[in-house]
């Protein structure tokens, strides 16, 4: 297994060769998966995942449901860790540290690495402060500091217009893509450089999901994305590397156009073409 | 065929709604009933001196004292069992999760919450009241505190479990959520989950008041009764439960209709608590949709 220096040394995609073998261009790899697996108890969930995500652009994960997408995103910043029994083993590099080492604050990982979920959960405070409370836990700022950093993070999310007058107000009262922009606002508040999605559409209207997908795209020239969907045209539409899991297994890693078009695999190539999932 | 079939399952449903009906209909009789009887019986004493006079009187009395009292000894077990039970069931729903402890003391709740009333008043007695007899030179010491921590002692369980429960309600994306912002388990607590559950806890608190606003037998070993007003609470103290108790044993016609109107007092205060409850948490809900 590779050390933690020589991780740190790698300049990128183009120059060394990576874990799944894949040719980015020039694009330095954000987080580094190596010999991932992972267990619920008895079941072995994940099966020695390797995977370079590479830095501000959109990795999808797709595949059929139980594939372990989901459950891959939850190693990414250990949320899984609050549940007993759940076990991860392997390394997922960020910035030349190995994440899953228990010495690794939980508290800097979440700051670095922010997740927004299938429903949107905000809190049962103002809208205002659903954004505030995470950045007030990280950073001591002043009032104007805090307005401002509440503003940006809302413009951020493409939700200021529509809440400027009604910052006050709760946010349970907004709708739910309104709520969905509004858990974006309050994951990017941090300032994260990562930002996960799990499945952030799958409980949205039509209208409402092309309003986070324009977002992401908007989002990645700041944040490295990883975002899990079960809808393949999502991938599509607005990934540059598709990642394809099927029973534990990430099967094939590649550029999104690659993956849809020409994939290595006969599996994907079924699961994308409808045969099966 | 298949007519036979849908005739037969009309009929049945029509007999389960008959029988439901039916339930309702007993169920719903005899609380009008004792409404009714606690308000027909009760309306000669609902006098301005009822509120106004104390029980020393008797017949050209009231119940104010009484009144005074039982707000004294409500106070008192409420406000010794909120923070214990608020607690208790916060680290049952949010703590508890990786032991077994959670569920034995989950199930040792529920026993005291069926703990029969007159067993706590005798513990209070005993732990409290005979005990601080070395204080007072051998005198036995009533008093609306012994009264009140017994009463905290019967709303202790029902607040744990509501608070337990409300906690459970709320879903674990929301906690997740927060601990994904990098947030610590006790601000989590505190600062969201209590939050989201706040409605459903402030109904159990009401439902729990409700419940000891109407105990009798807890009170006869500790607060005891006293026919005269008193605010200090290391005194003997009166309760309206008692007095309406001691009213209706009494063979004089007056003092049994002073027991009636402090019966429909009473009464009406559990009511009007219900309504209070029920208010508070049917705005929660429509605040969570």
């Amino acid at each position: 297994m590779t050390n933690m220096n020589e991780v740190a040394s790698k300049p990128g995609f183009g120059t060394s060769p990576h874990e799944s073998g894949v040719d980015l261009g020039q694009v330095p790899a954000k987080m580094t998966v190596r010999d991932l697996n992972f267990h619920y108890g008895e079941f072995h969930a994940l099966k020695s995942i390797a995977m370079d995500v590479p830095e501000k652009k959109v990795t999808a994960i797709i595949g059929p449901s139980g594939c372990g997408k989901s459950t891959l995103l939850r190693i990414f910043n250990r949320i899984y860790a609050i549940y007993p029994s759940l076990r991860a083993s392997g390394e997922i590099v960020l910035d030349g540290e190995n994440i899953l080492d228990p010495k690794y604050s939980l508290n800097r990982l979440r700051s670095k690495v922010g997740m927004v979920f299938q429903k949107p959960v905000p809190f049962p405070m103002t809208i205002f402060e659903n954004v505030a409370y995470g950045i007030r836990h990280h950073e001591k700022l002043n009032r104007t500091d805090m307005e401002g950093r509440v503003e940006q993070a809302l413009r951020g999310a493409a939700l200021w217009d529509e809440v400027k007058d009604k910052l006050k107000q709760s946010a349970l009262g907004l709708s739910g893509g309104q709520q969905q922009r509004l858990c974006i606002a309050r994951g990017i508040a941090l300032k994260p450089e990562v930002l996960l999605l799990d499945e952030p559409t799958s409980a949205l209207d039509p209208i409402a999901t092309s309003r986070i997908e324009q977002l992401v795209e908007e989002l990645k020239s700041q944040f490295t994305i990883v975002i899990v969907t079960h809808n393949m045209q999502q991938a599509a539409r607005c990934s540059d590397m598709t990642a394809f899991m099927y029973m534990g297994e990430l099967i094939e890693f590649d550029r999104t156009e690659k993956i849809f078009t020409k994939p290595n695999k006969k599996q994907t190539e079924d699961y994308i073409t409808g045969r099966f999932g | 065929m298949s007519a036979s079939l849908y005739t037969t399952r009309r009929i049945k449903n029509v007999l389960a709604m008959i029988l439901s009906v039916a339930a309702t209909g007993i169920g719903l009789l005899f609380l009008a009933w004792i409404l009714w009887e606690t308000l027909s019986q009760g309306i000669a004493g609902l006098k301005p001196a009822l509120f106004t006079k104390i029980t020393a009187y008797r017949e050209e009395g009231g119940l104010a004292n009484a009144m005074v009292g039982s707000l004294i000894l409500n106070v008192i077990g409420i406000l010794i069992a909120t923070p214990i039970g608020v607690m208790a069931g916060t680290w049952l729903a949010e703590y508890s999760r990786r032991s077994r402890l959670g569920p034995t003391i989950r199930f040792l709740n529920d026993i005291l919450l069926s703990a029969p009333s007159i067993v706590l008043g005798l513990f209070v007695y005993t732990i409290i009241v005979l005990p601080s007899q070395w204080l007072t030179n051998g005198d036995v010491t009533f008093s609306g505190i012994a009264g009140g921590i017994a009463l905290a002692l019967i709303a202790l369980p029902v607040i744990v479990r509501t608070t337990d429960e409300m906690l459970r309600l709320v879903p674990g994306t929301l906690r997740e959520a927060a601990l994904s912002l990098g947030v610590p388990q006790w601000k989590l607590t505190v600062q969201i989950l209590i939050r989201a559950a706040r409605s459903g806890i402030v109904t159990g608190v009401l439902l729990a008041l409700a419940r000891i606003s109407g105990e009798t037998a807890p009170l006869l070993l500790t607060a005891f009764g006293n026919n005269f007003m008193t605010f200090n609470p290391l005194d003997k103290m009166p309760s309206l439960p008692q007095v309406i108790y001691d009213y209706t044993k009494d063979p004089s016609p007056d003092i049994n209709t002073l027991a009636w109107a402090g019966a429909f007092v009473l009464t009406m205060f559990v009511l009007a608590l219900s309504l209070v409850a029920r208010f508070v948490f049917s705005r929660s809900k429509v605040s969570h949709d």
